[in-house]
């Protein structure tokens, strides 16, 4: 590739996240083994596939939470690939983690407060956010720990919401929930999703499809089926095969 | 039964003294005097273990060096302290001249905190925690022997205490004042104050400013801070060097304690101590820090009182305590008073 076709921060056609070839290993154990996806701005792009396949992994990779051994990772067409988490994070790219991962001796206000960054107007986001999950703002003086797991997972949400993210990486968060509260995980995922772009792990198929407007099927730490959600059904032939047991 | 007739008499000196002497602890001026030179105790105590604590909160690590961060501390300031005071210095003009050293040395030590965090600790993160208690430990020793150098080449006692920096004390700091019919010495008072001081100024940023908070979200997750777009690693280099500059205060502090004062002992002394105010309180938590250190502080006052009333002969007899205290908050309380179940880690 020559200088002038590398991708550059201004390249919109480089799409907003790029991964290319990525292995991701956890001690010896080959988690990922050459995953390549691109995810566009402004869409929902959901990985699905069974349990460890690398769904999760590869949102770590993304974050540089577990870094590639090999290949890119490039957001607006820049290589993140070998940067520190925080640094990535910096970029825009948020995270909701699988389990929450609430700190549990903050308050809510404080869970929320530590996910504003030091340059950005903590009060308006602080509003917006109370606005669109009236619970946390009754509770906001109560620690996280208390939260019922609804709560948590809002609260989840509300914090890669106001981290002035572009993209936001957000993984299984229908697990563990009753059905009302994932009915309301999913209103916020798609308030969410008007703001920014998002990177979708999650186990139950339709809600997955429903949110999704593309999707990339995993299977032993590398895609074997992508393309969009219109009338995918669990019972196609080329996903049954690979999600059922 | 002779030989443990022998052993009861070498502890328990006297059996009408010590019915005259537990009628006095009765007395509200012993009680008053117990707790308040406890406390005084218990301010030194905070101040040095309050950095060990965070430090084990936000990185995971535990520090063995941290005792010989306080004994730098005490000999620094008592350098300090011994060129600036002359023997006509006024007694303010003293108190005044150690609040500037002590801000001096842990602007110094906090440096120096900072220093071996980026250039020691932070290469080990990623090892077992094996390898930050031989590294840290190390550095301990290191210190302690290097100081052992220093002050034989300088003329300073390395043991059993630098009696020159303790001499630098204000007298209304050595006097006894009368305080609820207790005879209080000053200098616990003056401990008292400076703990509330620091106590609060650490809560403050804790709990009051944004990167007060970085870190308190970090000694739960610091993963998840990384995440949000922190620089953790910063904290940690951050929350080291305070500690280090936080323990050496504590040194400052000890320079004029009657109990302790300026000795390479310290090293392991005082790191004994911090270990047992932060585990009774709990690993990682502010509140345990201060509720363990009013607790050992009290109790080393108590059984201070004991041996100086001659109602146990035995001068080990704080030390013994407080690992006794140390053993039953491992068996009744083991993540300590205020302590979760896991913290630190990176």
């Amino acid at each position: 590739m020559s200088e002038a076709d590398a991708p550059t921060a201004d390249d919109e056609s480089a799409g907003l996240l790029e991964l290319e070839g990525v292995h991701t290993y956890y001690g010896e154990s080959h988690i990922l083994e050459g995953v390549d996806l691109s995810v566009e701005e402004g869409e929902i792009v959901a990985l699905i596939g069974r349990n460890g396949v690398g769904k999760t992994t590869t949102l770590r990779s993304i974050l540089q939470l577990t870094p590639p051994r090999e290949g890119t990772v490039r957001y607006r067409g820049e290589d993140v690939t070998g940067e520190s988490t925080h640094e990535v994070a910096e970029r825009g790219v948020g995270w909701v983690p699988e389990d929450r991962r609430m700190f549990g001796y903050l308050t809510v206000e404080e869970n929320i407060r530590v996910s504003v960054g030091p340059d950005q107007e903590y009060e308006p986001l602080r509003e917006y956010v109370f606005d669109l999950f009236p619970d946390l703002e009754r509770f906001r003086e109560k620690e996280a720990r208390n939260l019922s797991g609804g709560q948590q997972q809002m609260l989840a949400i509300a914090r890669g919401m106001v981290g002035d993210n572009d993209l936001l990486l957000v993984d299984e968060p229908s697990e563990g929930l009753a059905p009302m509260i994932v009915d309301q995980v999913v209103d916020a995922l798609r308030e969410a999703s008007a703001e920014t772009t998002m990177v979708l792990v999650e186990q139950n198929f339709p809600l997955a499809m429903d949110l999704a407007d593309r999707f990339y099927l995993l299977d032993h730490g590398s895609v074997v089926e992508s393309g969009s959600t219109e009338g995918v059904t669990a019972d196609d032939e080329r996903i049954r095969r690979y999600l059922s047991a | 039964m002779m030989g443990t007739g022998f052993a009861l008499a070498a502890v328990v000196s006297d059996a009408p003294l010590i019915v005259d002497a537990l009628g006095r602890l009765l007395q509200p001026d012993t009680i008053a005097r117990i707790l308040i030179e406890g406390l005084g105790k218990a301010a030194i105590y905070f101040i040095i273990a309050v950095g060990l604590t965070l430090v084990f909160g936000l990185m995971g690590v535990l520090n063995f060096a941290h005792g010989a961060f306080a004994m730098i501390g005490a000999y620094v300031g008592g350098i300090l302290m011994v060129l600036v005071i002359s023997g006509g210095t006024g007694p303010f003009t003293r108190i005044a001249f150690f609040i500037v050293v002590a801000a001096v040395v842990f602007a110094l030590m906090t440096a120096v905190g900072s220093a071996l965090e980026i250039g020691l600790v932070r290469p080990i993160y990623d090892r077992t925690p094996m390898y930050q208690i031989l590294l840290t430990f190390g550095v301990g020793l290191i210190l302690e022997e290097g100081a052992r150098i220093v002050t034989s080449a300088s003329g300073i006692q390395p043991e059993p205490t630098w009696t020159g920096a303790a001499g630098t004390i204000p007298h209304a700091l050595e006097s006894f004042y009368s305080i609820l019919g207790a005879s209080i010495r000053g200098f616990y008072m003056f401990a008292i104050v400076a703990g509330v001081l620091v106590a609060s100024a650490v809560w403050l940023f804790l709990n009051r400013t944004l990167y007060g908070l970085y870190i308190r979200a970090g000694s739960e997750d610091p993963e998840m801070v990384e995440a949000l777009g922190i620089d953790v690693r910063k904290a940690f280099t951050v929350v080291f060097g305070l500690g280090t500059g936080l323990a050496a205060v504590g040194g400052v502090f000890l320079m004029w304690d009657p109990t302790w004062g300026p000795s390479v002992l310290l090293n392991i002394d005082v790191l004994l101590y911090a270990f047992v105010v932060v585990v009774i309180g709990g690993l990682g938590s502010f509140k345990g820090t201060l509720a363990a250190a009013v607790i050992v502080g009290v109790a080393d006052s108590f059984t201070t009182w004991l041996f100086n009333t001659g109602i146990v002969a035995f001068p080990g007899l704080p030390e013994v305590t407080i690992f006794l205290l140390l053993v039953i908050a491992l068996i009744v309380r083991p993540q300590g008073l205020y302590g979760v179940e896991e913290v630190g880690g990176h």
